[in-house]
This record gives C-alpha cells, structure tokens and sequence, in this order.
C-alpha cells in the first residue's frame, strides 16, 4: 500500500482493499472469510478490522464538511510537494532513467526512521548503539557515507530502531536534507555537506576508544 | 464506456464502478479542460455537478495512460486536496506523533499509485479506488497509520481517561457495552454527533488489548469464546484464552461506564 517506506505485502495491501470496501463497518463473518483467504495475515487483519471499527466512529459528516470546506482554488503546500514528487517520480519511471537514480530519489523523500523518536528515545537508542547522541546525529542526517558502513552496523541500526534493514539503508543511501530555511544567517545559501567515511565519524565524534572499537567491530 | 477494470474478486467476477461513477466518467471524459476545471470547483458533494472522487481517478489514469499531462496537472491537485482535507480530520495533529509528516507520507503514497499505475506487483491497485475512493483511501491511510505507530513504538496519543469507580458491577458493565453496540448503529443521525468525540477519544484511550476485545465481541460480533474448536471467537483471533477476553473486557467496561449515561 505504502510504496514509500517499508510497503506492506501486495497479497496484505489487497486484503485490506478488501477489508475495508466490503463494508462500512467490517463483521465477524467478512473478517473470518478474509483471514481463511489470508491465514498467514490473521492477524494483521484482526487489528486492521478493529482500527477501521474505531474509525468508523468519526462518520463521513466530519470528512464531507472538510472536503466542502476547501478552496479549490487554492494548492495548498502539502498538495503542491505532493504533485512534485508525483511528476518527479513519473518522470523518472517514463523516461527509464537510471534504477538507482530513481530508487535514490524516492528514498531521499521517505520517511527519517530517527524522525519520529523523541529526545528520550533517540538518547536510548544512542545508549543501545554504545554510542553517544553526536554519532546518531549524524546517522540521522546523512552525515556518513553509506558505502563505507559495514553491514553489521547497518543491521545493528535497524534492530535497535526495530526497523524494516531495507528502510534504514534506504534512509542512508537518501540525499542529504538542505535546510530550507527562507533567511540565513551566512553569507552563502547552505548547501549539502561533504559526507564522512564511517571510520571517520566513528573516530570524531567524541566516542571512547571502547565504543569506537565497539562500532567499528560490527 | 470507460475502459473496464481488471480487478477481480476472489471468486474471479471483475470489479464494476458503481453506475453513477460510470456516467460521470463518460460525461467528465467529453469535457474539454475550460469546462472540466470548472467542474472540478464544485466541492459540495451533494451537488449534482460535484465530480465524485472515482471518476478523477480514473481520469487521472486515463492522462497518465495516455501521457496528458495537462489533464493530470488539473485533476490530480483536486484529488489530492481532498484526500489532504480528509487527512487534516484523521490524522490529526496531535493525535498522532508527526502527524503533519504523516500526511504528507500518505499524500505521496497516493500519488506513488498513480506513477505506478498498470505496472509493478500490483497493476490494477487504483481499480479499488475507481469504485469506492474513500474505503480504499481509508485502507491506504489506516495501514500507513499502524506503520507508523509500529515504527515509533508509540501508541496514539490521545487524552487519558480518568479510571471510574463502577458501583454495581456487572449492571454498568453490560449496561456500557450496550451503549457501545448501539453508538455503531446510531452512527450517522445528529444526536451522535455530540457524543462523537469524546467517545471516539474514550475507545482509542483504552490499551489496545482491551479495544481489541470491546469491538470484537460488541462491533464485530464475536463470541468470547466457544466450546467449539472449530469457531472463531474474540479469543482465537487474540490467541488467547476466553477467560482473557473476559478480563480485558471488563476493565475496559469500567473505565467506558462512564459513557453510559451520556450516550
């Protein structure tokens, strides 16, 4: 369903299809029909019929106002980055531009696996990692170069964020975030900086020698 | 006659838009861009000229089908509106972590289908959405939801019920469940609508083992339980025992018994 991070089973994505067309409210017996159709996602499917119950609470009437509500003349900032990543997307899937150019475009708009942890979290996960908050920092940031992290370590990150391993090297091999900011307070417009090796992080980000030969050993 | 779609059911019989979406397709798909965009205006859905959400999908298909790009810049940004006005109400902020992020994740996820449209592991994927737009946009949306929470390791936020004291117990139990059963069945009329939020907020309140048992046994309808191996109940679709069940509903009854005198 979601094609941006970690996309759920086309055969799962069909059955929540289903799920969620057959009935406003789904029941028991559309429920059991799917799950024996569906036996590996039961469930996935059973916390999917719960979650479209408890939707089901806010009604259509809420959603309709809001629709009535819009400008139509009026493209809203959400919708004009959305129509952007439509015609970039397009662009590169029409024209056959090269996989990994495309694939590298279409992870640099997916979700930060980092971007949702809170201060508590992403200090936790430093903890987890034996490393401190400036290395994830730059893990969160691109700030590393991907080709020179071992797949230990990316495995590793994946596990302690409890992420899919292809989201987090999706996220690695991602450009840099530009700030875009409208005012600067440099001179210059700020531009994406040099990555580092990953030794290189590793070794200047004001780690112990235990945790650096920890990181390093992965 | 719009192109057919090639989605089937599980017995093989293909989807088919509804009637109505069909003659808006046939109607929409004569109009020239001018008099499209001025349909498009139209956000009233019960007006008679408003063009249902089916049919821009499919025109939008239709322009990605045959490279126009002219149709899809006018129609996909409506669509997209929509879906963004409908996020604004679901996923709310502060309902969820990120939620602003959230919606834009979905909004590009939609627009993902559409660039993938006819190819990739699930060609005909828009064929739902041609028949029954907001269902398949609530699947979509619910789905990129529970991933989301899955990767933060949080659950939905939402205000913290006060824990209540139930005085009779097994009458305010049942007495609050069938508040519950009978908040789904009086769902569109105006006097839920006052109740709406705060019960909305009550059920998403309680721990998940606990809403899952409630809209097992009072939305969905299961059985707690059942002496017969081969039955599915509450219990076997939590994998747990019926005596489990019993206990999540029933702390889940009396921190809802407060809802039974408002409802």
């Amino acid at each position: 369903m979601s094609q941006t991070l970690n996309a759920s089973p086309r055969a799962l994505r069909e059955a929540f299809y289903a799920l969620s067309t057959a009935q406003d409210i789904p029941d028991a017996k559309l429920l059991d029909d799917l799950v024996r159709q569906y036996p590996q996602f039961g469930a996935e499917l059973t916390e999917f019929a719960v979650a479209i119950a408890v939707d089901s609470l806010r009604g259509d009437r809420i959603i309709e106002a809001a629709e009535a509500a819009i400008d139509p003349n009026v493209v809203s900032p959400a919708v004009s980055r959305a129509m952007s990543h439509f015609q970039n997307r397009l662009h590169a899937v029409t024209t056959g531009a090269a996989q990994e150019t495309s694939a590298r475009a279409n992870v640099s708009d997916a979700p930060n696996p980092f971007s949702g942890l809170s201060r508590t979290e992403f200090r936790g996960l430093a903890g987890r990692l034996n490393a401190n908050a400036v290395f994830v920092g730059k893990l969160r940031d691109r700030q590393i170069d991907p080709d020179t992290m071992t797949s230990g370590f990316r495995k590793r990150v994946a596990d302690e964020l409890t992420a899919p391993l292809n989201a987090v090297v999706a996220h690695f091999a991602g450009r840099q975030p530009i700030p875009t900011g409208q005012y600067f307070k440099a001179e210059g417009k700020p531009s994406i900086g040099a990555q580092q090796s990953f030794e290189e992080a590793v070794r200047n980000s004001g780690l112990t020698e235990e945790q650096q030969r920890f990181l390093l050993g992965l | 006659m719009a192109r057919l779609l090639t989605k089937t059911e599980s017995d093989g019989t293909p989807y088919i838009r509804p009637p109505g979406v069909e003659t808006q397709i046939d109607e929409a798909s004569k109009l020239s861009l001018a008099d499209l965009r001025g349909r498009l205006l139209i956000t009233d859905r019960a007006a008679p000229r408003h063009l249902r959400s089916e049919c821009l999908v499919h025109l939008v298909r239709e322009g990605r089908r045959s490279c126009d790009q002219a149709r899809m810049n006018v129609v996909l940004p409506i669509l997209l509106g929509r879906c963004e006005a409908n996020l604004r109400v679901t996923v709310a902020d502060g309902a969820i972590p990120d939620a602003a992020n959230l919606r834009q994740q979905i909004l590009d996820d939609l627009t993902e289908l559409f660039v993938m449209d006819g190819s990739g592991d699930f060609p005909d994927e828009l064929d739902f959405y041609e028949c029954k737009f907001n269902k398949a946009f609530r699947a979509l949306r619910i789905d990129a939801v529970r991933r989301a929470v899955r990767r933060s390791k949080r659950s939905i936020d939402v205000a913290e019920m006060p824990e209540l004291e139930v005085k009779s117990m097994p009458d305010a139990f049942e007495d609050a469940f069938a508040k519950v059963s009978e908040a789904f069945r009086v769902l569109p009329t105006q006097e839920w609508d006052a109740y709406r939020e705060p019960f909305l907020q009550a059920i998403e309140a309680l721990p998940p083992d606990e809403r899952e048992a409630v809209m097992l046994v009072h939305v969905l309808g299961y059985k707690e339980e059942s002496e017969d191996p081969e039955e599915e109940t509450a219990a076997t679709r939590c994998n747990c025992t019926g005596r489990t069940i019993r206990n999540r509903l029933t702390r889940a009854a009396a921190k809802l018994s407060r809802f039974k005198e408002d409802l």
